[in-house]
């Protein structure tokens, strides 16, 4: 992968993202210019890079949305859901081209193909109004330079006669200008037809002086009638879809040909008439003249009646007809030049034929991407320096170490004044720089809610419920690792608000509610945490119903479930193999949601707590810490061991009297703040002798708070407390049970760090 | 070189023509606009040289030298002046 095709990825992933964002917001809130305009740049960025990394299928879809869009913007079509729906899904298409691009470096074989058939069907919302390119015309309609093309064969049609497989096809090439630059001949393509049997080279537009011509580009417009299948040729055509347009000929079509179709090709005649002039020029022998200036004269009018040009048609005629009398070719040379002039649209257009002269083709220069000014950096790099960042804090740690032990050994006072300095300058700028490097992995949460408006949209339609999404928050920045690892957990319970939570139209309007329901995301900071809440106004759980069913899945006994409050059986829901849903849909109701919802937010430290009210709607929050590349923990003793402790699980520490504590049956606990906390000794919890105290003297606990439970775990002493990066138990230890993980500690020594949550009785 | 003049000043077309021969033979023909192209010898042209052929329309002598294109393109001019 070159760095060029790397970065047409990610900028493609980005405006596909951008543009989906800007559709579903354009269906929902209708006209923008704005919007309008921001779409119509990110399909023009598109297809130009699909362009520069030559992917012609892309750009031809492109090209064609980027039309539907053109449209819309000049108010020709309206932006309803079925236009909306196609577009969508025409981004669909592109970026899984641009995945499989990003693994094989190419587009599937049948990428030509299925551009074709997307672009025709985005073509087919233009009304005929649209003036665009020949293929404009809706699939199904046989166009007019075919049916010219097929006519032309006249008496020669004797090839024309299929059999078995083989089909007659009309092929329009209009190559791009630059194509020769890019090592293309098209002669050469059609070479490979086997079947050719007519073909037409034409310079279409105003005729051009010797002079002002480019050799090197192309201006031809070439037309072809060929026998053979529809796969063969589009093969023969595979790196040009964009440039060719391949139309089955139905036999009705072969012998008169449709004459019907109002598309003129203004191109074609003038090429017929050019063609005819040219003949008067070779033709000078004054024996053949006479009958040359006739077939000139009348091949040039017929051309003219069928491009509707009856004026000039009649001109060419009457010149000719006076050519003839005169036996000279000048009149009718004068008339056809006439109306070669009358027929051209414009000095130096290339003709409407020319599917790159679209208005947005003309926007080319003021299409600056509006993104911010950033650096695409490799997540890997990223990652070694966040590494690096924390093998300097363990060396930091080992620093602080020494420094106390020069204390300790008492060295010089001014040494250990200058150690003192040198490590707290250490540390402030190993803590800068950590802050700094942890700083390049934070990303706004607005990008793990960019697929959910999309989400919402389509799931809303196929339950036929009506809900609207309200993000708040978007700013608010967390680590990747983190924003990553909440977009699974947020999908599960966007699907769960609108396929459980939300009512239909209906339902709500009987309840007093609006029938649009409201789905809202919100993201904020709270300290070094990350709060997202996801609320939705919908019918709320009910807890009897709950209870109902974690009897009926056999998850509680009748008895437990009596016993446990509304809040407590609310947490049912969190068990594996819980759904409410009546019936298992393709949406949710697996039973699987909740459950990994909170596994998932567990893993990363987190936690899921949520409240509900009947009738009025549920809110689930997902509490995350902002990085978890380094954690704080609390060296603590016991049994003369240090263990770490994460900090996220203490909410403080508290020295005990003797007579705060209470026996209560075979356990001890005391009160704090009006609730009873039971001690538990860490020594016990680790299967340590336990040190055994002066029960007289006061006691040291930490009181942790695991999410479910609240508990005092007592300990000898309080070392330290660290930033550490957290290694994962590995090996042997990779299975045992009661650690978060290890870190290496200032003097060398591996410290085992406690996963409270899972230790805690 | 496939795009040559001969003793005479006529441009001679002889062999596979490239892209690049487009350019020879477009200044060939700027300069000497009457002259005859003869393409009799043509092996496989490339679609810019038949595109300077297309916009100039030279005189041509002999039929065109590549059978597959020669169907196609404008028939021997009987009105070359020999």
């Amino acid at each position: 992968m070159t760095p060029l095709h790397e970065q047409f990825v990610a900028e493609s992933r980005e405006l596909v993202l951008q543009a989906s964002d800007d559709l579903i917001a354009l269906e929902r809130d209708g006209f923008d210019t704005e919007r309008i305009d921001r779409i119509l740049r990110a399909f023009h960025t598109l297809k130009g890079s699909a362009g520069v990394v030559r992917l012609p299928a892309m750009s031809l879809t492109l090209h064609a949305a980027e039309d539907v869009m053109i449209a819309i913007q000049n108010a020709q079509l309206l932006a309803g859901s079925v236009v909306i729906s196609e577009m969508l899904n025409s981004l669909d298409q592109v970026s899984q081209w641009v995945d499989t691009f990003e693994s094989t470096e190419a587009l599937p074989a049948n990428a030509g193909e299925d551009a074709r058939v997307i672009a025709e069907r985005l073509r087919h919302h233009l009304s005929s109004k649209v003036e665009s390119a020949a293929m404009t015309s809706a699939a199904g309609e046989f166009p007019e330079w075919a049916s010219r093309l097929v006519q032309s064969l006249g008496g020669e049609a004797s090839g024309l006669e299929t059999s078995g497989s083989q089909s007659l096809f009309a092929i329009l090439y209009e190559p791009h200008a630059g194509c020769f630059y890019d090592g293309d001949d098209p002669l050469r393509l059609l070479r490979k037809i086997p079947n050719l049997l007519k073909l037409q080279m034409a310079i279409p537009g105003p005729e051009l002086a010797l002079s002002d011509l480019d050799p090197f580009a192309c201006r031809l417009r070439l037309e072809a009638l060929a026998k053979g299948t529809r796969l063969e040729l589009s093969t023969i055509f595979q790196s040009v879809p964009d440039q060719v347009r391949i139309v089955d000929v139905p036999p009705e079509a072969f012998p008169a040909g449709t004459q019907q179709s109002k598309e003129r090709d203004n191109a074609l005649v003038r090429a017929v008439v050019a063609e005819q002039r040219e003949v008067l020029r070779v033709t000078d022998r004054s024996e053949i003249i006479a009958g040359s200036l006739g077939a000139a004269a009348r091949a040039a009018a017929g051309a003219l009646r069928h491009g509707l040009r009856e004026d000039l048609a009649e001109r060419v005629a009457r010149a000719g007809a006076a050519a003839i009398a005169d036996r000279n070719a000048a009149p009718l040379d004068a008339a056809l030049g006439e109306a070669l002039e009358q027929l051209t649209p414009g000095p130096r257009r290339n003709g409407p034929a020319d599917p790159t002269s679209s208005p947005a083709g003309a926007k080319g220069s003021d299409t600056e991407s509006p993104a911010s000014r950033s650096l695409r950096v490799d997540e890997s790099r990223i990652e070694s320096l966040v590494n690096l960042a924390g093998e300097l804090i363990v060396l930091k740690n080992s620093f602080g170490h020494l420094a106390k032990r020069i204390e300790d050994e008492k060295g010089s006072r001014d040494l250990i004044r200058a150690a003192r300095h040198e490590y707290d300058g250490i540390e402030r700028l190993a803590g800068d720089m950590q802050r700094a490097v942890l700083q390049l992995r934070m990303i706004p949460f607005a990008q793990v809610l960019r697929p959910l408006p999309r989400l919402v949209r389509d799931l809303s339609q196929r339950l036929g419920k009506k809900a609207r999404l309200v993000t708040n928050g978007e700013t608010t920045e967390s680590d990747k690792t983190v924003v990553d690892r909440l977009f699974e957990p947020l999908l599960h319970l966007v699907r769960n608000a609108l396929d459980h939570g939300i009512e239909s139209p209906e339902e709500r309007t009987a309840a007093g509610k609006d029938a649009t329901a409201t789905l809202t995301i919100e993201a904020s900071r709270a300290g070094d945490r990350i709060i997202v809440d996801v609320i939705d106004d919908g019918r709320g759980i009910d807890p009897a119903v709950v209870r109902q069913k974690a009897i009926e899945k056999g998850l509680l006994t009748q008895e437990t479930a009596t016993a446990l409050s509304d809040e407590k059986i609310l947490e049912v829901i969190f068990s594996a193999g819980f759904s409410t849903a009546a019936e298992a849909s393709d949406i949710s109701g697996r039973g699987v949601g909740m459950d990994v919802v909170r596994t998932s937010i567990e893993q990363i430290g987190g936690r899921v707590t949520f409240d509900s009210h009947v009738g009025k709607g549920t809110r689930v929050r997902l509490d995350v810490p902002m990085n978890i590349a380094t954690s704080r923990i609390m060296v603590v003793e016991c049994a003369g061991q240090a263990f770490g402790i994460p900090m996220d699980h203490v909410v403080e520490t508290v020295r005990l009297t003797p007579d705060r504590i209470r026996e209560i049956k075979n356990n001890e606990g005391f009160v704090l703040r009006d609730r009873v906390v039971p001690i538990c000794s860490l020594a016990e919890l680790m299967n340590l002798p336990r040190a055994a105290g002066d029960r007289r003297e006061s006691r040291l606990v930490m009181v942790a708070d695991t999410g479910n439970k609240v508990a005092a775990v007592e300990i000898d002493a309080i070392r330290d407390r660290l930033d550490v990066v957290l290694k994962p138990m590995q090996g042997v230890l990779a299975n045992a049970h009661g650690y978060a993980g290890t870190t290496l500690l200032g003097d060398g020594a591996v410290l085992l760090v406690v996963d409270l949550k899972e230790v805690l009785p | 070189m496939t795009v040559r003049r001969d003793n005479k000043g006529s441009i001679i077309i002889e062999g596979d023509c490239g892209a690049e021969d487009a350019e020879t033979l477009l200044q060939m023909l700027l300069a000497t606009p009457s002259v005859p192209v003869d393409w009799a010898g043509c092996g496989e042209l490339h679609t810019a040289v038949v595109q300077v052929i297309l916009a100039a329309k030279p005189k041509l002598m002999g039929t065109c030298g590549d059978p597959w294109l020669r169907p196609w393109v404008p028939a021997p001019a009987r009105s070359s002046p020999d």
